[in-house]
């Protein structure tokens, strides 16, 4: 099922698609068996960094690592998964502001659950010369050497934005 | 019992923040308390607005006095449209203590959502398919005023 509305504003496209990939990523957080408290309390300053960060076009990507909190530092990443921002995904400029929850779906069933132990947090992958959002502070990616990357397409669309997803599984 | 509705308009016009905000002015003065404990709330009401649950099934206010408080949120194309209607309500339905609020909540939700809010004894989350009692009939309004009473809303289940 894929929702979707036609407008031509960037303001509303950088605002349905901020929204709309925390709401995906809720969606993949309890889909994949973990408690969504986490989302639920950092909600309004995850809104506020992604929502500024698409609007100066400096969001890149937005990240969720799961990772298990009982195996040492540097090894604890169990999987993750990646909102990738195209902006000229239409190339007019123009679009629909749609939704698709059955690509979310079809990730987290091709991904797999993860034991209720496991935590996560949320990553902004931005350009350099982003603005300074509050609550969000400089970090570094867990690596992913011995995870495969899968893409399974774009879920949320507007104006010029899309929004790919893609997620990893171990591989070795 | 008399009710009284508002629509306000939500993604994409706003965020799912930038929405909890506008009620959350409807609702109360800048130096009630309750706006204190609504702002208190914050991210997990605009949570329930990204979802959308507040589109068909209200946020409902019951004041200590005076009419019951229906607000809607508006989405997509409607909301792009301006088929909202923020107009200020003719009193501050949470002036004055005794007031509650329901928030709508999916049945997938609803379980973690009750036990972010459990602190919060003034909310109740409900299911967005069921509707919501009270223990007694609300007293008349204590001040006067222009109350519009929107009648289409008191038929809604």
């Amino acid at each position: 099922m894929t929702a979707s509305v036609r407008v031509n504003t960037h303001a509303y496209a950088t605002t349905h698609v901020a929204t709309n990939m925390l709401r995906s990523m809720k969606q993949i957080i309890r889909e994949s068996g973990l408690s969504i408290s986490g989302i639920q309390s950092q909600w309004a300053v995850l809104e506020a960094g992604v929502a500024a960060w698409l609007n100066s076009r400096h969001l890149t990507g937005l990240v969720l690592e799961v990772y298990d909190p009982g195996k040492a530092s540097g090894a604890d990443l169990v999987g993750r998964f990646d909102f990738t921002i195209d902006y000229g995904y239409y190339s007019d400029g123009d679009g629909d502001l749609w939704l698709d929850p059955d690509t979310i779906t079809y990730a987290v069933r091709k991904n797999g659950s993860y034991p209720a132990r496991c935590e996560y947090r949320f990553i902004a992958d931005t350009a350099a010369g982003h603005p300074t959002v509050d609550g969000w502070s400089t970090t570094t990616f867990r690596s992913t050497a011995g995870f495969t990357r899968h893409t399974v397409g774009t879920a949320i669309g507007g104006g010029s934005l899309g929004a790919g997803l893609s997620y990893y599984t171990r591989s070795s | 019992m008399s009710v009284v509705s508002r629509r306000v308009a939500s993604v994409p016009v706003r965020t799912s923040v930038g929405t909890w905000k506008v009620i959350v002015a409807l609702l109360t003065a800048a130096d009630h308390e309750a706006r204190t404990s609504l702002e208190a709330i914050t991210n997990t009401a605009a949570m329930l607005i990204s979802e959308e649950y507040t589109r068909d099934a209200p946020i409902v206010v019951v004041p200590a006095a005076g009419p019951r408080i229906r607000v809607y949120t508006v989405h997509g194309m409607a909301a792009v449209d301006g088929d909202g209607d923020e107009a200020p309500l003719a009193t501050w339905p949470l002036a004055e203590p005794g007031w509650r609020l329901s928030l709508p909540c999916g049945i997938d939700d609803i379980d973690d959502i009750r036990a972010a809010l459990q602190r919060y004894p003034f909310i109740d989350v409900r299911d967005t398919t069921e509707g919501i009692t009270v223990d007694a009939v609300a007293p008349a309004p204590r001040t006067a005023g222009s109350v519009s009473i929107n009648y289409d809303e008191m038929e809604r289940p």
